[in-house]
């Protein structure tokens, strides 16, 4: 107690220097934390997004679809039982029918995936709805980035070639109902969502599908002959980008964290050079040379508690005002899983962690110039000689 | 009973590859009460000596015993604790603790001590009054005089009544009205608290004050006088 009580007032009393070592530290306080924040506000959202707009609650996968190998598609359909019928029409399955395709926007060549949806189905985000509203039944809708690409807007006729179960090619044009948005490329990026019973009768596939999405409300029972996809696999290539982008952040926050502890060592190595008389005193005056190293580093790791409170009269209306309003990054087209505009999240555990890594930090840096105390003759010390 | 026991000692300290020997063959007694003064040029060994009495440095050989504990036997944590609760040091300089205000300059020792709030606030105040600076406990070293700053340094020292007091020069940045002014203080705090004050000094106005005088040459006792 009485090392903290002498390292505050040691601390407050040698003003600016003091203050300039916290302010930095506290900035680095102050972006660990927004950083963190960004990244886990990035990685809820996108698992919300996923979750939502693609895989569900998880996913029922034909034995041989492999979402990385287009070559798995044309076997990748079987017919569906009646059990699972019976949950589709509760509305606890939705079953997706999946084919390649080549699409011919006005004129050019690009390939694409149709996907067969129910559209009555309200466990995906995607506005099946508008299939059924459609006037032409070979209607498809499609996300932004895809009208972008192929340079299709509401209401367009685009030609599609496919094959059908027995590797006949088909082709025929396509109306496009409605383009919608959302933040998940994968769903969006060179599919087209057509009505499941259409593309079933045009790939002669009638009552089979390629994979089936689970909602909120499925037991979780297992289906037979299909393998169940749980949402760690589901996610995991958002898990694997999100980590990716860590890793530079780390970067930035180690080197946010260097500077302001590179400044606190160097204060305390000045501090120990210039205060030797003092050091000197509180030997003479009854403390232990180890007593003495406490109260410089708990001196120097003070200014991590300074900075923490600091950081929190700056840093908590900033980072309420950032939850409100949110940070917008321009658009959907990152090519990745990210919102539009990403809300940081500042759990408990982050602040914790941040607060514990800088003090910790911070301490053990003030800790290393000090043990040259140990190491001082006292006598010298007292008429400030350098030793 | 003496309250200093001085046997034999030698204090050599590292110079390049050979040594040079501050203290030489010192033999001395102090009693409690005394009011005695190491004397000599620079050099001599006055400061090696008190220091040693002060537990801040040990003996390279011979023996110093403080308050029946032989200073090179302790350990740090004993150094510590004598200093701490029986010796009190006044410095050439003062040595104040410059970011703390009088009466938490003055408080230090007690702290170590835990001592009540209550009872530490009551012993400064007191200590205070002794060299008549109450007024000042709220001021910052850098605020203060050099007289005052001295004074400070006194009742430092003395607000823990030690036994024992060492001086380092404690005149010497002071001038003749401080310097008086100082050392009457001292002499009534001797006199009231029966404190044993040893002085490192070659200031004469110090050795007005003094009931003994050591002389201290190449680190030898050259005279041990005892004023009557």
């Amino acid at each position: 107690m009485l090392a903290i009580k002498l390292a505050f007032k040691n601390l407050i009393g040698a003003g600016l220097r003091t203050w300039l070592n916290v302010i930095v530290l506290s900035f680095a306080f102050v972006l660990i934390i927004f950083y963190n924040g960004m990244f886990d506000g990035w990685n809820r959202q996108g698992i919300k997004a996923t979750i939502d707009w693609e895989i569900g609650q998880g996913q029922f996968w034909h034995p041989e679809y492999d979402k990385y190998d287009p070559y798995t598609i044309q076997d990748s359909h079987a017919p569906l039982s009646d059990q699972v019928k019976a949950e589709i029409n509760k509305g606890n399955l939705t079953p997706i029918l999946i084919t390649q395709a080549t699409l011919y926007p006005e004129g050019r060549v690009q390939s694409g995936i149709l996907k067969g949806i129910d559209p009555k189905q309200n466990i995906l985000n995607l506005p099946t709805a508008d299939l059924i509203n459609n006037q032409d039944e070979y209607a498809a809708i499609i996300g932004k980035r895809m009208a972008e690409s192929t340079k299709l807007k509401v209401g367009d006729r685009v030609l599609v070639r496919w094959r059908d179960k027995n590797g006949t090619f088909d082709a025929r044009e396509i109306q496009i109902a409605s383009i919608f948005r959302c933040d998940v490329p994968s769903a969006d990026n060179g599919q087209m969502y057509m009505s499941l019973p259409v593309l079933q009768k045009m790939t002669n596939m009638e009552g089979e599908a390629t994979l089936i999405v689970t909602g909120e409300n499925y037991s979780g029972a297992e289906i037979e002959n299909w393998n169940f996809k749980d949402l760690n696999f589901l996610l995991s290539d958002l898990d694997k980008i999100i980590q990716s982008k860590k890793i530079g952040s780390y970067i930035m926050e180690g080197l946010l964290l260097i500077i302001a502890l590179l400044a606190i060592f160097d204060t305390q190595v000045l501090s120990i050079f210039r205060r030797q008389k003092e050091i000197g005193t509180y030997i003479a005056l009854g403390l232990t040379r180890s007593q003495v190293v406490g109260i410089f580093t708990v001196e120097g790791g003070a200014h991590s508690i300074l900075a923490a409170l600091l950081g929190a009269v700056y840093g908590i209306p900033i980072f309420i005002w950032l939850d409100t309003v949110g940070i917008t990054f321009g658009g959907p087209d990152m090519g990745i899983t990210v919102a539009e505009t990403i809300y940081p999240y500042y759990s408990v555990g982050l602040i914790i962690s941040t607060l514990i890594l800088v003090v910790v930090s911070a301490t053990i840096v003030s800790y290393i110039p000090s043990r040259k105390i140990s190491k001082m003759k006292p006598t010298e010390a007292l008429k400030g000689k350098l030793q | 009973m003496a309250t200093i026991k001085i046997n034999d000692l030698v204090k050599k300290f590292p110079v390049g590859k050979g040594h040079f020997t501050a203290l030489n063959g010192i033999n001395l007694n102090f009693d409690k009460g005394e009011f005695a003064g190491l004397v000599g040029p620079s050099g001599s060994g006055k400061t090696t000596l008190l220091n040693i009495i002060g537990s801040l440095d040990t003996p390279t050989t011979g023996s110093t015993i403080v308050l029946d504990k032989s200073i090179s036997e302790l350990s740090n944590k004993q150094a510590a604790k004598l200093r701490n609760k029986h010796i009190g040091f006044i410095f050439q300089t003062y040595n104040l603790l410059p970011v703390y205000t009088v009466f938490e300059n003055v408080e230090f020792s007690l702290l170590l001590q835990k001592i009540s709030a209550f009872e530490r606030k009551k012993a400064v105040m007191m200590a205070l009054e002794w060299v008549g600076l109450t007024d000042k406990a709220k001021s910052k070293p850098n605020m203060l005089s050099g007289g005052e700053s001295q004074r400070v340094a006194i009742a430092r020292s003395m607000v823990k009544k030690p036994e024992i007091v060492l001086a380092d020069e404690p005149t010497a940045n002071l001038d003749s009205k401080n310097s008086h002014h100082i050392l009457q203080t001292m002499k009534k705090l001797n006199e009231e608290l029966n404190v044993t004050f040893l002085f490192a000094t070659h200031d004469e106005k110090v050795m007005q004050y003094l009931n003994r005088i050591v002389s201290l040459e190449d680190g030898k006792v050259v005279s041990d006088e005892i004023k009557t």
